[in-house]
């Protein structure tokens, strides 16, 4: 998901240095947006997280690789750690934009899918998207979001640069559609670092009324 | 020297690039014959000449970055298992060559110039007895025993422009100096630059002969080296197939034979190879206990990737020697995966079918339990996820399942 943003910004640069118009500086091409401290629609704008503290909110590119319903954020770049929001991914949607020839595919997301299901969803989205050779389930266990009973996911992955990180997941299936909340970081300092900023976000995130 | 990029390399070759190929090159080359492959280094071989010399520098180099890679599955038995077979068909240089096992679902082995080979994981899972392992690295070691390398290597600093030289040779310094960050893409890049050295098909088809001979003389069946190379072929185009498109194609100038014409040498070469009255064995049992321990790893990293195509065809290879319960669950699996309408169906009857066998993994009772709770079959369901608790208490999804069973 992040990774997959990153490789399209990185193909994007040479594009703006061939530009006429004379655009390549990072301010007008910025990747990121400042997310304050205060309740913030994040996705299609249907979940509210506030944040302890400021975040990076990634700069989608529509018609490229995002979906609608799915928002990343960032502390201290992506490689390091990472927040995906998925704010009432429909029944039939991918987490990812992919194409039908794409060899290896992220599954698509169903409504009657079970807990273990999303979770295996999304440890195919780690290893197709994101590059990780090895991944472990550390605990599933049952846990309220956003008010209905839903559960909580913890894993850890070594990826194809060699580095380990580990992830908490908190999400639910509400009306036929996910939500979630994906926190993903290297596994040494960086996970604990924003942790608690991952607990108060999933612990007060709400539905928009 | 790489399995991948020769397959790879070969795909435009498949249906209408055949008959263009074989137009292109025009003349049918007399073919190698294994018992005319005699090594041409002998034991503990170093290089004399200077421009050798600075190759293998650099790939010491690169060996280094490797073999600190904690990509690399370092498991001493395993290891010293494969670095047996590497003995065992090695020839001269049986004691001098290296294997690196790297982690990568992947099938693929490259040899480097300098006597080290590494194999990804994918690769082990995609054998099917010893005597295929045994032929990639006979073919691969051949490669290193003709000095194919250094071979290739001086013809076409003859023949290339300054510039082709000069990117090649970066990246290789690129490789040993320590750009080579572990990441497997990169690892392929590397395989990529190996590729750079050969693309003749006279050294190919001396690796097929050597290799065949090589395993021969060590006592496998030599047939098993074109039967490795149709079950590599035909999953690629059964993946390729599943999403509708060609296989994908390798670089533009493609020199290899087809890879019928390679099949029709490969049976020739095992044929001539083959001692009447003498007992070949591909020694499947030794194998499948050595990578037994790590299988279920092996087709859990396969069969995540969902890429039904595929995955079904690998599963039905191994599956030419008899169905288990591993084999059945992850046939489950691929469906589930895969998600299209009726594939919960087909996940849940190849789960049933898993827990009859004794060898199922717990995971098999998982799933079985949560398709018949989906089914409606709640009694039921719960009874097997009961079982899968029971098979394995200290699963990290027990919390939940335990939620589920109430």
């Amino acid at each position: 998901m992040r990774k997959s943003k990153i490789l399209l910004a990185a193909t994007m640069l040479p594009l703006s240095a061939c530009s006429t118009m004379g655009v390549g500086e990072g301010a007008d091409f910025g990747l990121y947006t400042l997310v304050r401290t205060r309740p913030t629609s994040v996705g299609n704008g249907s979940m509210v997280v506030t944040p302890p503290r400021p975040w990076n909110r990634q700069r989608r590119f529509f018609f490229f690789d995002s979906v609608r319903w799915v928002e990343d954020w960032t502390l201290n770049g992506p490689y390091l750690d990472g927040i995906t929001f998925v704010s009432g991914l429909p029944s039939g949607q991918y987490l990812v934009r992919q194409r039908r020839t794409d060899t290896q595919q992220v599954p698509k997301f169903r409504s009657d899918m079970t807990a273990p299901e999303v979770t295996a969803m999304l440890e195919s989205a780690f290893r197709v998207r994101g590059g990780a050779i090895d991944f472990k389930t550390l605990n599933l266990q049952p846990r309220q979001f956003l008010g209905y009973s839903g559960f909580q996911f913890d894993f850890e992955h070594l990826d194809g640069d060699e580095l380990w990180r580990k992830g908490r997941a908190v999400g639910a299936v509400i009306n036929g559609r996910l939500y979630l909340i994906l926190y993903d970081a290297a596994r040494s300092h960086y996970y604990a670092n924003a942790l608690p900023d991952f607990e108060a976000m999933a612990n007060d995130a709400r539905l928009k009324a | 020297m790489c399995v991948r990029c020769e397959i790879s390399r070969r795909s435009l070759l498949i249906g209408g690039g055949a008959a263009a190929a074989s137009l292109t090159t025009g003349v049918a080359e007399a073919r190698v014959r294994p018992q005319d492959m005699v090594s041409l280094i002998g034991p503990g071989y170093r290089p004399t000449d200077t421009d050798e010399k600075g190759l293998w520098q650099l790939m010491d180099r690169a060996e280094e970055e490797i073999a600190g890679s904690n990509l690399l599955i370092k498991d001493p038995g395993l290891v010293s298992y494969l670095q047996d077979i590497i003995g065992r068909v090695g020839g001269p240089a049986a004691k001098d060559m290296r294997i690196y096992l790297a982690h990568v679902p992947d099938f693929n082995a490259m040899m480097f110039p300098s006597g080290f080979a590494v194999v990804f994981t994918g690769l082990l899972l995609r054998m099917r007895n010893e005597a295929q392992f045994a032929g990639v690295i006979a073919h691969e070691g051949a490669h290193f025993l003709r000095r194919h390398m250094i071979r290739s290597w001086r013809d076409m600093k003859r023949k290339s422009d300054l510039f082709a030289i000069g990117a090649l040779a970066a990246g290789i310094g690129g490789a040993g100096a320590g750009v080579y960050l572990g990441d497997y893409v990169q690892l392929a890049q590397l395989a990529t630059i190996l590729s750079l050295f050969k693309d003749s098909r006279e050294m190919e088809a001396e690796a097929d002969a050597m290799g065949a001979k090589l395993i021969a003389e060590a006592g496998y069946p030599p047939m098993e080296m074109s039967t490795v190379w149709q079950q590599l072929i035909g999953e690629l185009n059964a993946s390729a197939r599943y999403r509708r498109k060609r296989r994908e194609r390798g670089s533009l100038f493609d020199t290899h034979p087809s890879p019928e014409a390679r099949m029709a040498d490969l049976k020739l070469d095992a044929q001539e190879m083959t001692v009447p009255g003498r007992i070949y064995d591909d020694r499947r049992a030794r194998y499948l206990k050595m990578i037994g321990p790590i299988r279920p790893m092996l087709l859990e990293d396969q069969v995540k990737l969902n890429d039904p195509g595929g995955s079904q065809y690998l599963l039905n290879t191994l599956a030419l020697d008899g169905w288990n319960g591993l084999l059945r669950y992850y046939e489950g699996e691929v469906w589930r995966l895969r998600n299209r309408a009726g594939d919960d169906a087909r996940a849940a009857q190849s789960y049933a079918v898993a827990v009859a066998y004794p060898d199922a993994p717990p995971e098999a009772w998982r799933w079985h339990g949560l398709s018949l709770m989906k089914e409606g079959r709640s009694v039921e369901g719960k009874s097997a996820l009961s079982r899968y608790l029971q098979l394995k208490p200290t699963a990290p999804d027990a919390p939940f399942i335990r939620q589920m069973i109430g």
